[in-house]
């Protein structure tokens, strides 16, 4: 046994006692729970399972303690009326925030921050990772590290505008048709169907086949796959409003559709649609970076995380991790963004927790 | 009145604490209230709305609503400490013997099931009938409560019987388990005059039969006057006073409680139509109207209204008063007949309409709530018809907007940068005729507008209205069912049935008989501040001949008339 397994065991323990003494129950119960697992698992698995163990749960510490840390932060920094909301997101919110925060950061200063060129070759194919190369480097000899980096700019950058580009067409024709009503609500809902009844993913390679594969084509493509889902909630919301006595009230004075819609309904309808926007840029993000790793999204040498998995995913019968990193950089903004968007979910739903 | 022993003692509230989560503190709302309710006694507990009356009806099942918390104080039902219960055992006492009877019966029946259907799951489930059994009670409840077919109206959908009687039923479903105590929550709030006096008629009938204790929560001295054996006056969570209802009416000791009975006061003298050959300032002529595809709901109604009157439209729900504002707003238009304004007629359709013929028609609503735009500061509430209409810009426009606050008694630099759900329901509803004002109009239609208020509040209300009247020379086309309302403010009066207008003529005239039957009706169902009036009533007319079964010629029982306006 040693120093780390006995360091190990004996932390748990005190731990626990000092949690039981406190009277967190909640804490006590997981601590001493992990306790006996570990009894368990050490036995079974040896040293290297509990080292395991110890450092995902340091690694859970850590980035709780940044993603409250942030949080307190960004509470700081605001307005009041923005820092007392901020001040009900839970830490999976905050923890979001971070990431997101960060990923912007490597975004916007990209070149600045990336050791290399994103089409800069420097080493051999697949050379291994040096104190140079922080991730080694890829199968034509160029920096891992700096690819993801710019990869940030690229994809991200592209899914941003995607979705931005499915909002503008889908609020509009939503609230349009929310405010309009009649023959041109059924007209608008019944192309979103039309839009909605074609696989997206087909239809997506279709378009890109046809028109070829230049990033304002992809946006454009994705936008409209897109929209049509965020018409429907912009409608379903803006339903709820138009029928409110205020609405009436405007309507009667004679104000016109555009002052309806951007006065009265858009400030009532923000919430779910910022929640909306999250969520659906998660899709667009996947949708985009599924293209790339099929070869129809944004074409070499620029650097994107979908193409990277695919470029080196050949190293992963060999056992390395490389074609991992860009996957992984996907699914950590992925899920971040959900996590916010939870959180405004959680809050424009009204729902309260006991 | 029946004395009570200390020994038939059913539920005891003792310094009862509860406190409400806001803004990330807790706020006291019940702050310290006794309560002591014998077996076979209806307390009445009365107060504006905040006063924390529906919280102690939650508080007296153990149940604390969802962001509150009970701090404080001990509620001991039959010998049992509510507070410290475990929730398995205050759950087994709900519904069995303590039962709850909300306000508004149409949204706490589930509509994918049938009525009986609900009325037998607490006996089933608390396994002291069986389903048959049950549904026989259910049956011999609603003949007590002198439902109509009692055999078969508990096997209908909720939607399928009218608002009365759904209230009815689901006092009947609070009965199914013989409670020793039941809660009612404001049941008759919702209904209309004529629909209030048979459901107020069955509980009460009801509650003495089977020696049921009640706590009767309402925000209607009247009402409460029938049915209480005691009152308890609550303001802001908490005890002004308590007495046996007889002493209560008699001579109530605290200021609040003398407040609260002379809301009723206020009057104003009648005017009279001009003589000097002056045109209406709106004249409906001989309107029809129906809703896409469905039956007429306006027959024929025609009326006048002159400048600076008050015309009350009076009627039941569904009688066609808001359909004519909307007809004369335009938002309807009529499929015959015309609408004249000072004369000349208006265009039937409001987009066809221009702004000077649209600036005459402002409407004040009865939920100041949806009314006004919940995230727009009030000064652009306010200043946009100003803005709109008269072009106002910058510093005069400003300027207009603090006078029209002024005007409605609002501090202007307090208010000018507030939203709509800082205020309160009276508040609101002063920005509410603020706006209208603001479009500098001759004629107002205000519907409804304050059955939402309590009654010190809508008192305010309505004297505002009443100074700008003298003011500004404004006319108000005024829809209310509360004919309370209608004594005090009303010049001329107008009264709706089935989208007819039925009688029609000065106020003075209007409470004097000889009356139509139908407004006969109306008159004779308001509630009044005597303990007896419900019983010398029902004996007048006799039991059979109140409420929907009264009025002959109205819709068939199957209708879905009544409660359509929930009015708190």
């Amino acid at each position: 046994m040693g120093i780390f397994v006995l360091g190990y065991y004996g932390f748990l323990i005190i731990a626990s006692v000092i949690l039981a003494y406190v009277g967190w129950r909640k804490w006590f119960l997981m601590v001493f729970a992990l306790t006996l697992v570990s009894f368990v698992l050490g036995i079974v698995g040896g040293a290297p399972a509990l080292r395991f163990v110890a450092i995902f749960a340091i690694v859970l510490a850590v980035a709780a303690m940044v993603s409250f840390a942030f949080k307190e932060f960004l509470v700081q920094i605001v307005r009041p009326n923005i820092a007392k909301e901020l001040r009900t997101a839970p830490l999976t919110a905050s923890f979001g925030m971070f990431v997101i925060f960060t990923y912007a950061i490597g975004g916007i200063f990209a070149p600045l921050i990336a050791p290399y060129g994103q089409a800069e070759v420097i080493a051999g194919a697949f050379a291994p990772a040096d104190s140079d190369m922080l991730l080694g480097a890829d199968q034509l000899g160029r920096d891992v590290f700096s690819r993801i980096i710019y990869g940030a700019r690229n994809t991200v950058g592209l899914a941003l505008i995607a979705t931005i580009g499915a909002f503008v067409l889908g609020a509009l024709a939503g609230l349009l048709a929310a405010v309009k009503g009649g023959w041109f609500d059924t007209f608008m809902g019944r192309v979103a169907d039309v839009i909605m009844s074609i696989p997206s993913l087909i239809f997506a390679l279709l378009m890109l086949s046809i028109l070829g594969t230049s990033s304002w084509v992809i946006v454009v493509v994705v936008a409209i796959i897109y929209s049509p889902r965020v018409f429907r909630l912009t409608r379903a919301v803006a339903g709820n409003i138009v029928v409110m006595d205020y609405i009436e009230a405007a309507k009667l004075r004679g104000e016109g559709d555009w002052y309806l819609i951007r006065r009265e309904i858009l400030p009532n309808s923000t919430a779910p649609l910022i929640a909306e926007f999250g969520l659906e840029f998660c899709f667009v993000f996947l949708l985009i970076a599924g293209l790339s790793f099929l070869g129809l999204g944004l074409q070499p040498p620029i650097a994107d995380w979908g193409s990277m998995v695919r470029e080196n995913a050949t190293l992963i019968s060999f056992g390395d991790i490389t074609p991992l990193i860009p996957a992984a950089a996907i699914a950590l903004l992925t899920v971040s963004v959900n996590f916010v968007v939870d959180w405004m979910l959680h809050r424009s739903s009204g729902l309260k927790e006991n | 009145m029946t004395t009570f022993s200390d020994k038939d003692i059913l539920l005891e509230i003792k310094d009862l604490e509860i406190q409400g989560y806001s803004d990330e503190t807790w706020i006291d709302i019940i702050k310290g209230v006794d309560l002591t309710l014998h077996r076979g006694e209806v307390l009445g507990l009365i107060g504006e709305s905040g006063a924390g009356k529906s919280t102690i009806g939650a508080a007296a099942m153990g149940y604390a609503r969802d962001g509150t918390r009970i701090s404080n104080g001990s509620i001991e039902f039959d010998g049992m400490e509510l507070t410290t219960a475990t929730e398995g055992e205050r759950r087994a006492l709900r519904g069995s013997r303590i039962a709850y009877v909300a306000q508004s019966a149409a949204a706490s029946f589930n509509p994918a099931h049938k009525i009986i259907d609900q009325h037998t799951e607490a006996p089933v489930q608390y396994r002291i009938q069986k389903r048959l059994e049950a549904q026989e009670d259910a049956m011999e409840l609603y003949e007590r409560l002198r439902l109509p077919n009692p055999d078969e109206i508990g096997f209908r959908y909720p939607h399928q019987v009218s608002g009365g009687q759904l209230q009815r039923a689901m006092t009947a479903m609070a009965m199914a388990c013989r409670p020793d105590l039941i809660i009612f929550d404001e049941p008759t709030t919702a209904l209309d005059v004529t629909t209030q006096i048979e459901v107020l008629a069955a509980i009460r009938d009801i509650v003495d039969q089977f020696d049921t204790a009640a706590i009767y929560i309402t925000h209607d001295l009247a009402v409460v006057a029938q049915m209480a054996d005691t009152i308890k006056v609550l303001l802001k969570g908490e005890e002004v006073e308590q007495a046996s209802t007889v002493e209560m009416l008699k001579n109530p000791k605290e200021e609040y409680t003398k407040s609260l009975w002379a809301v009723r006061s206020f009057k104003r003298d009648q005017k009279s139509r001009p003589t000097d050959g002056t045109p209406p300032i709106i004249s409906v002529k001989n309107i029809d109207a129906a809703y896409t595809g469905g039956e007429k709901v306006l027959d024929d109604v025609s009326f006048d209204i002159y400048p600076g009157m008050t015309v009350a439209v009076v009627g039941e729900s569904g009688s066609g008063k808001s359909t004519t504002a909307r007809c004369i707003t335009g938002l309807l238009p009529p499929m015959a007949g015309e609408i004249q304004f000072k004369g000349e007629t208006l265009p039937p359709k409001y987009t066809d309409r221009n702004k000077d013929q649209l600036r005459q028609a402002q409407m004040i609503y009865q939920m100041a709530d949806t009314a006004l735009n919940p995230k727009v500061q009030i000064h652009e509430i306010i200043g946009r018809p100003a803005q709109f209409y008269s072009g106002l810009k910058g510093q005069a426009l400003k300027q207009r907007v603090d006078e029209l606050l002024d005007l409605i008694e609002l501090e202007p630099s307090q208010y000018y940068h507030r939203y709509p759900p800082e205020l309160s329901g009276g508040q609101k509803q002063r920005i509410g005729i603020a706006r209208a004002l603001a479009a500098e109009p001759e004629f107002i239609i205000c519907d409804e507008v304050t059955s939402a208020l309590d009654q010190l509040v809508a008192e305010g209300i309505l004297r505002l209205l009443d100074r700008l009247q003298q003011e500004l020379n404004l006319a108000y086309m005024f829809i209310t069912h509360d004919l309370a309302t209608v004594r005090s403010i009303a010049d001329e009066v107008v009264v709706m049935q089935q989208g007819k207008v039925v009688e029609q003529g000065a106020k003075d005239k209007m409470f004097k008989p000889p009356h139509h039957p139908y407004t006969d009706l109306l008159l004779s169902s308001v509630p009044e501040m005597d303990p007896n009036w419900l019983t010398d009533l029902l004996e007048e007319r006799g039991v059979e001949n109140v409420g929907e079964s009264a009025d002959v010629n109205q819709e068939p029982p199957d209708g879905t008339a009544g409660d359509t306006k929930p009015a708190s």
